[in-house]
């Protein structure tokens, strides 16, 4: 009977082993509020999707990003200790998503968008990090990066982080209602701003033009103009926007598609798992937006 | 005697040549299923099941849940035409799909396929009258039926 109790407890607490999230040794297990919050904003940056391979594992990087500079490849973020994060403590993944460094002190290429992501509160930040970790760990080796300008990471990308690069600054904690949301949400988490912020010269969102659009999006994609300019802009209503947002229907019928369709999706959450209020918090701050005349397409 | 006899062979042989013929012409000409300009005929279909999906959402809306199955039904019938409406070399300047469709091929029908297998499924659910069963078919449509071809083979319209 004592054997039988304890094999029991044995197989239990082996089962929970497995269901837990990979913590680092000595970090303290977070809480299933915490974990819900961190799937949550997980969910409200597209659910990093940039990670993923289109019908592979999750965060298990290998996605291919083409620029002026040469070509990168999504790194592992699962919680694979050999090829992945999950060696790195929280503070280490903290640092990469908002800060761009990798533990080893290398700048991590802005590819990645930590120069808006630094706009993430610390309990988001926290949340999100302890949300990595319960994703299933895959072994997979990051792909090299190709770089063809002549140095490029070591003059030309701090020169370029210095003098151009536009940066959010985080709240002391995230607003939790209103247009103040909307506009936490839309910066720093959903990173809008990455596709829908036509660049200029030098590579930066030009910020002048915040959400105006962009002809050469990411991938070859043409990018909306979501600024609320009655010619050229979104001129939905707020529920029209949240809706799509929500289910990636539009208006005249037709479906949301190429990036804007997998942000919606998401991997493990997207957009479509916000919450109403949120998608109207959303929706809300894009109609307060200064209007920007920019026709985009034809 | 004779003459009649041979009128009827030469009838005979004509229509074996004329029936061979048509036989083997019409096993070397597919199927016209539209105008003679493929990429208008297709986005015509987008634009008639956009505009089908549309109002189904408002008679959804309407608490008309009923109503949606005649919508659902004519989306089916309109997605099994999807394939045949992509045949290689259709791509060119007007059109906004991406070479992947016929680099995937095999993905591309899977997701006209599912397109149609979602319509029927909201079809049922619609003329069964199950208002839970219709909305939640509704809930998802649009991503898993429209979104699975929009999101991997279509370049996406900067629409306002």
């Amino acid at each position: 009977m004592r054997q039988g109790t304890r094999l029991l407890m044995a197989i239990a607490v082996g089962t929970l082993g497995a269901l837990a999230p990979i913590a680092p040794v000595g970090a303290q297990a977070p809480s299933q509020a915490e974990l819900a919050r961190g799937k949550y904003v997980f969910g409200a940056t597209g659910g990093c999707g940039c990670h993923t391979k289109p019908k592979e594992p999750v965060n298990a990087g290998g996605r291919r990003y083409d620029g002026p500079f040469g070509t990168v490849y999504a790194t592992n973020i699962s919680p694979d200790r050999e090829t992945g994060i999950g060696a790195w403590t929280d503070e280490q993944i903290v640092t990469a998503i908002r800060l761009g460094r990798r533990p080893n002190g290398e700048r991590i290429l802005p590819v990645h968008p930590y120069t808006v992501f630094n706009g993430m509160a610390a309990e988001d930040l926290r949340a999100v990090t302890a949300y990595l970790r319960t994703i299933p760990a895959v072994k997979r080796a990051n792909q090299p990066k190709r770089i063809t300008v002549p140095l490029f990471e070591s003059v030309f990308l701090p020169a370029w982080l210095a003098a151009f690069a536009p940066k959010e600054t985080p709240p002391a904690s995230a607003p939790a209602t209103g247009i103040a949301r909307g506009e936490y949400l839309v910066r720093a988490i959903g990173h809008c701003g990455e596709c829908h912020t036509p660049r200029t010269m030098t590579m930066a969102t030009d910020n002048s033009r915040f959400l105006a659009g962009n002809e050469k999006g990411p991938e070859d994609s043409v990018v909306p103009n979501i600024t609320p300019d009655k010619e050229t802009g979104l001129t939905w209503t707020v529920e029209q926007i949240a809706e799509y947002l929500a289910t990636g229907n539009k208006p005249d019928g037709d479906v949301a598609g190429g990036l804007m369709g997998e942000v919606i999706q998401g991997t493990t959450a997207g957009y479509k798992d916000m919450t109403k209020a949120d998608l109207l918090a959303i929706a809300h701050y894009l109609k307060s937006v200064a209007p920007v005349k920019n026709r985009i397409g034809k | 005697m004779r003459q009649p006899a041979i009128r009827r062979a030469v009838v005979l042989c004509s229509l074996v040549a004329i029936a061979t013929a048509a036989c083997a012409s019409g096993g070397e000409k597919k199927m016209s299923v539209g105008s003679g300009d493929v990429v208008a005929d297709r986005q015509r279909l987008m634009k008639l099941n956009g505009a089908l999906w549309a109002d189904a959402q408002a008679k959804g809306k309407a608490g008309n849940w009923e109503a949606i199955g005649v919508n659902a039904e004519a989306m089916a019938i309109n997605a099994e035409h999807i394939p045949m409406l992509f045949p290689p070399g259709s791509l060119t300047d007007k059109s906004k799909a991406k070479p992947d469709v016929w680099q995937k091929w095999p993905e591309f029908e899977t997701a006209s396929k599912k397109m149609v297998a979602e319509s029927v499924k909201l079809r049922d659910a619609a003329r069964s009258k199950n208002q839970e069963a219709t909305e939640a078919a509704m809930k998802d449509f649009g991503r898993n039926a429209c979104g699975a071809c929009h999101t991997p083979f279509r370049v996406p319209p900067p629409a306002r």
